[in-house]
């Protein structure tokens, strides 16, 4: 690219952009933690949140790697690579669907019930 | 036969060599950070409501925080931007402008890890928590050094088969106490040791003798009965070891180390026993906030808190503050349905909040303090998610809990609970390749212009490459942001 | 080139390098894959001997243990008679795994073959950063001390088991006062070291192949070997952050007190552990087979890389499917990934999830039968030369076919209820990795020597060590299938003897043939029934007489460089890759002058042709009648055009 010396400009523009876009999503990712306006669902942080934070941590990451790594100017082998190792970082994220049937944690269940959760309530003032 | 393709990308793949091994490498790294983040959604998902210590949700751990991890995260990102620009100076061939933009990424770095520090200080000493035998959990400071049992010893029982006492390390006092042996193997007895590194000498020759007598005694025995003697005289090698000081000696007991301790004497894990007299084992401690998630709604009234806070203001107060969540919570749930999901009833929103133990004049006059008025009034939004409110409203009062009421206690460091450990676990790995990375990109702007003069391409695809890794590391912290302090 | 040359060669490279620099900084691929090759042949070597001595307490549970019972330092983890005691017993046992698999073998087929030998047939002058292959071989020296030194701490190595399971790896040897220098944290230390190792040499050769070939070397052109050793590359580079995960995060429970893998409420020796609670076990299991199952797949690949290279070589006939056997590859390699859970059946995942990784583990059986039978197939019709290698090879495929075939009822989660954990484990996946991968790499030793050392291994001590190898190999593996389905536990330290009912079912009657046969050789006292747990004297005999029998090797390994036959010529088996075609030793650079590949692999017996075999830089016109030429190749065809 030593050749292409007259589009460094342009691409000092797009390496601008993209810093300025990065500085903004990380104030609406604060925003979503802290202002009421975000907080779709009951009162305290719920999983709307939480898909609303990744979301925005996505689109961040994504511009990073296909500007600032020029992920866009690659040739068809690192994306094959990378299609590799994301889909076994799926598979490492299919993990996580076991954590919901533990058998250690579940003889805690019927602990759970005589504690009596479901019929305690606070009581009112 | 020179490598090829060091600096010239090779045709058909588009990549010189080290390229194509920095995205290797990061695909590693992706996998790296996969495994974690993969742990860290596994055992969030796998926190049982009521058994296993709650997961922090949301801001509410602590918002200064979150203003902090904010910063570190811009600033990140503008030395992501600072790299690319010193990769286009290069490219240019702008030496000065290369300097300027990489010294900038560097100081960033820099900027990062000390923000860094400032977190894991207050986490690590500005704040503890102690979980009582009835799972009530009291947030706060424990006052310095009193998490340690205090003891004054006078004699000290030790093994010679293991490793070198645990103890050791606890001996308080500007002098290492003075020893005599009083009961040992033979030979020993009579031996003084005066000091630590005379003591490590003295240990190391004797685990060594007594292996050797042991070996000797062993041999004795299987070649008697081989012999065809009837019962021959078992094997006895004498390992224990009574160490008497000359004046008695203090010492300040890590409780992880200690298995049990009594009025008389400290057991350690190690087997290692202090003979003498306890002093104290209370540990100091200022109240900010109780959590009573893991109590059951109605026994929250009659928790062992409340004895060992001992104020029954603070009591009302907590209360209060959760009849009036409470209420909120209701009023959410009139319009969908009116029943208020279990989960909530049973969680941080309702059952951790803020108490205050004053440290003059409580009781009866204690709710007219104007101070604490203010207290009232400025109780947290309740988008915060929690019982959380900063600062402190005049001084506290330090209580005195006792040993047997406490089931487990400590800062907030990875030990406290699992966001703790997967924060610092994964924090402190990023906060590595922080380090690593600056490193190398220092290197290449300190060291580079020996090669910028010979070969600036060689040079540009240096810190293109050292580029790679360094977006990586903040994409990771894109990551990171949001999950360890927001959501 | 011939060898003289090369000597000259040789020496002009003297007068450069002090020796420190020549053979122990080096940076030359070759002198680095020797490196690997030694220290892990040591590795071996020593994992071998912990071996021995659990198999005497097996055999002999009530007899002192030869030699070592006198022996101070070995006194604390022996009782009064000089017996093994079961602390040391499952000290050696978790030691004897990961020693074998992560500093013996792995290191030898991937850090030593891969190393000298990949660059050399791709044609590269050296691996595309040398400096980064002598760094991935100290990291791996270095992680080896640790876990050698840490059988001499005072807490011993470490003894939760080579898969170190949370949190009984959690919670032994907490007692000690220094946390860090107990052989349990020293075993997640030098794993870590280990892991940056294999990860740096995983970059490393992915880097080589993928750039580094040379004029003409398409991707249908790479031998065999070139290509396993590329998916072996990418299984180390994708599967083993995962373990490296768990194990720092095992080091923070350990050190820090943090509870990743530490349940709520969980007692050690009746006492409640203090910790804050809320991990989970099973994390550490599927983090820990997310890294091992690939791991088993990197341990067998480089050894059917040999043989598939070995094969062709001496039935003088082209591999048989070379393509299939390309994607069967590539297909086990991804496959690989997915089939870990096959390890965890017992935890009770479920129904739903044990179905699943049923199916995926039998599909992956589909490239390895490929492999396996493109191997055999390629052996049918060919004038096949029994060399030592050959020799090697040949045992492979069985002793291979073996260990996968035994594998498939430990497949099926029902009958893995009944065989988890027991000997038949132990056999199946040593008879995968001991007679299997082993033999693989003995056969590249003998195969490659004349290319390193310029002289051959005698032939003779070559039959004295495969014959008798072969015999007892599967004299120690073959009864472990059947004591294992008779239900012997695989971590019982007096092997079996405590557990009447199930080390006294007979396994011959008395007086019938095996029962005579054990009378003779005094395994059982005359008429007496020939007994289950008898068969665990016919194992322990076996095993020491494998190891009297690698003596043979040991001696032809040191010797033959300096009284061993010199070869004649560059290539003396008559074999077509480039690794024939340089000097020998080939100098550091590799080759005289760059090497062009004009045609494929295996280019055997190609009807017409003057010899049986065409090079792949032969360009001598008489000599290529008959075989495809390709006179000015590309630089390589992208990796797009053949995936």
């Amino acid at each position: 690219m030593a050749d292409a010396t007259h589009d460094f400009s342009k691409h000092k523009k797009t390496y601008t952009a993209v810093g300025i876009a990065l500085f903004v999503f990380t104030a609406v990712t604060v925003a979503v933690g802290l202002v009421p306006w975000f907080d779709i669902g009951p009162p305290g942080p719920d999983g709307a949140d939480f898909v609303l934070g990744l979301a925005v941590a996505a689109t961040k990451a994504s511009f990073v790697a296909l500007i600032f790594m020029h992920l866009n100017h690659e040739k068809g082998l690192i994306y094959k690579l990378l299609l590799f190792t994301f889909l076994f970082f799926l598979g490492l994220m299919v993990l996580t669907i076991f954590a919901d049937h533990d058998p250690i944690r579940e003889q805690y269940d019927t602990l759970e019930t005589t504690r009596g959760w479901l019929t305690d309530k606070p009581e009112k003032p | 036969m020179e490598i090829p393709y060091e600096v010239t990308p090779r045709r058909d793949t588009g990549l010189y060599n080290a390229k194509l091994g920095v995205w290797l490498f990061l695909a590693s790294e992706v996998m790296l950070f996969g495994g974690l983040f993969s742990a860290y959604v596994f055992l969030r998902l796998g926190v049982q409501d009521g058994v296993d210590n709650p997961w922090p949700w949301g801001v509410s751990v602590h918002k200064s925080y979150v203003w902090l991890g904010a910063i570190n995260t811009l600033v990140l990102i503008a030395s992501s931007v600072g790299v690319v620009f010193a990769w286009v100076a290069l490219k240019e061939r702008n030496w000065r402008k290369y300097q300027l933009y990489m010294y900038f990424v560097v100081s960033c770095a820099l900027v990062f890890m000390c923000i860094k520090s400032v977190e894991y200080h207050s986490k690590l000493y500005k704040h503890h928590g102690i979980k009582l035998v009835d799972n009530s959990v009291m947030e706060g400071v424990i006052v310095d050094g009193s998490d340690r049992i205090r003891f004054t010893g006078e004699k000290l029982v030790i093994g010679l088969q293991g490793a070198l006492p645990a103890v050791l390390k606890d001996l308080k006092g500007d002098a290492f106490p003075k020893f005599t042996v009083t009961e040992g193997p033979e030979g020993t007895v009579g031996e003084e040791i005066a000091s630590a590194s005379a003591f490590k000498a003295w240990f190391a020759k004797n685990r060594r003798a007594f292996y050797a007598k042991l070996a000797d005694e062993r041999q004795r025995f299987r070649a008697e009965k081989a012999s065809g003697v009837e019962n021959p005289k078992p094997v006895s090698a004498a390992s224990s070891v009574t160490l008497t000081a000359a004046e008695p000696f203090s010492v300040a007991g890590r409780p992880r180390k200690i298995l049990l301790h009594n009025a008389t004497a400290l057991n350690y894990r190690d087997g290692v026993k202090v003979e003498g007299k306890l002093v104290s084992d209370d540990i100091l401690f200022e109240v900010h906030e109780v959590d009573l998630q893991l109590v059951l709604p109605t026994k929250q009234r009659e928790s062992v808190v409340w004895n060992v806070i001992g104020d029954e203001h603070a009591k009302q107060h907590f209360f209060t503050l959760q009849a009036k969540k409470y209420q909120e919570l209701a009023e959410y749930y009139k319009d969908r349905g009116g029943v208020i999901p279990e989960k909530q009833l049973r969680g941080r929103f309702l059952n951790v909040q803020y108490v205050h133990v004053a440290a003059d004049g409580h009781g009866e006059e204690h709710g007219k303090d104007d101070k604490h008025a203010a207290v009232h009034t400025s109780e947290p939004k309740p988008t915060a998610g929690g019982g959380e409110s900063e600062g402190h409203h005049g001084p506290s009062k330090v209580i005195a809990v006792p040993f047997d009421q406490v089931k487990f206690f400590g800062n907030h460091g990875p030990r406290y609970g699992n966001y703790y450990a997967i924060y610092f676990t994964m924090t402190a790995l990023h906060g590595l390749h922080v380090v690593g990375g600056a490193l190398v990109l220092l290197f290449f702007v300190v060291f580079g212009k020996k090669l910028y003069l010979k070969n600036p391409e060689h040079l540009a695809n240096r810190v293109e490459v050292g580029g790679l890794f360094w977006h990586f590391v903040d994409l990771i912290w894109i990551f990171l942001f949001p999950i360890m302090y927001l959501l | 080139m011939s060898a003289a040359t090369a000597d000259q060669h040789a020496e002009a490279h003297d007068h450069h390098d002090p020796f420190w620099k020549k053979y122990i900084f080096s940076t030359d691929h070759k002198v680095i894959g020797l490196q690997y090759g030694f220290t892990s042949l040591l590795f071996l070597a020593f994992g071998f001997f912990l071996m021995m001595v659990m198999r005497w307490s097996i055999a002999y549970p009530d007899r002192a243990v030869p030699v070592l019972s006198d022996w101070p330092w070995f006194q604390a983890w022996l009782d009064d008679g000089g017996k093994v005691t079961g602390d040391l017993y499952n000290m050696f046992g978790a030691m004897h795994g990961t020693i074998m698999v992560f500093l013996g073998i792995v290191p030898l087929a991937f850090g030593a073959f891969g190393n000298y030998v990949t660059p050399l047939q791709i044609g590269a002058p050296d691996m595309a950063f040398p400096r980064l292959n002598m760094a991935s071989y100290w990291l791996y020296l270095l992680g080896g001390a640790l876990m050698f030194v840490s059988f001499f701490l005072p807490s011993g190595a470490a003894k939760a088991g080579w898969t170190n399971y949370s949190p009984l790896a959690t919670t032994t040897d907490l007692h000690y006062g220094d946390l860090f220098w107990t052989g349990q944290t020293q075993w997640l230390v030098a794993m870590a070291l280990l892991i940056s190792s294999s990860l740096l040499g995983a970059v490393n050769f992915i880097c080589t192949i993928i750039n580094l070939r040379c004029k003409g070397m398409t991707w249908m052109r790479l031998p065999f070997f070139v290509w396993a050793m590329l998916v072996t590359g990418f299984l180390l580079l994708l599967a083993f952050p995962p373990l490296e995960v768990a194990a720092i995060m095992q080091l923070m429970d350990r050190l820090a007190g943090t509870s990743f893998f530490v349940p709520t409420g969980l007692n050690v020796s009746g006492m409640s552990f203090d910790a804050a609670g809320g991990g989970s076990p099973l994390l550490y299991q599927h983090l820990f087979w997310f890294l091992a199952h690939p791991e088993v797949y990197v341990l067998i690949l480089p050894a059917i890389a040999i043989v598939a290279e070995i094969i062709p070589c001496n039935t003088r006939k082209p591999l048989w499917g070379y393509k299939t056997m390309v994607y069967a590859v590539m297909v086990l390699g991804f496959l690989a990934f997915i089939v870990w859970a096959h390890h965890m059946y017992i935890t009770g995942m479920g129904p739903a999830i044990s179905t699943f990784f049923q199916t995926t583990t039998v599909l992956i059986s589909v490239p390895s039968v490929i492999l396996v039978s493109s191997l055999l197939i390629s052996m049918w019709g060919g004038s096949i030369r029994f060399n030592v290698p050959m020799l090697f090879a040949t045992a492979f495929i069985p002793m291979f076919g073996i260990g996968g075939l035994t594998g498939l009822p430990l497949a099926f989660s029902l009958p893995d209820l009944h065989l988890h954990d027991t000997y038949y484990v132990i056999g199946h996946f040593h008879y995968v990795v001991a007679p299997g991968t082993i033999f693989g790499l003995f056969a590249g030793i003998y195969h490659w020597f004349p290319k390193i050392t310029g002289r051959y291994m005698s032939t003779k001590l070559g039959h004295l060590h495969f014959w008798p190898s072969l015999l007892f190999m599967n004299g120690i593996f073959g009864p472990m299938m059947i004591q294992g389905m008779a239900g012997f536990h695989r971590r019982a330290f007096d092997g079996g003897k405590a557990y009447e009912q199930i080390s006294s079912q007979v396994f011959a009657e008395p007086n019938s043939f095996l029962a005579n046969l054990a009378e003779k050789l005094h395994i059982i006292e005359p008429d007496a029934a020939f007994r289950m747990i008898d068969l665990n004297i016919v194992t322990s005999g076996s095993a020491w007489l494998l190891a009297v029998f690698q003596v043979p090797f040991i001696i032809n390994l040191f010797l033959s460089p300096f009284f061993g036959k010199k070869t004649n010529s560059d290539n003396p088996w008559e074999a077509t890759t480039l690794d024939w075609a340089t000097p020998t030793p080939p100098p550091h650079g590799n080759f005289a002058s760059e090497p062009v590949a004009y045609r494929g692999p295996y280019e055997y017996s190609v009807p017409g042709a003057v010899r049986d075999f065409i090079p792949q830089s032969e360009t001598d016109p008489a000599l290529i009648v008959g075989s495809e030429h390709d006179p000015e190749p590309e630089e390589g065809n992208s990796l797009a055009s053949h995936h």
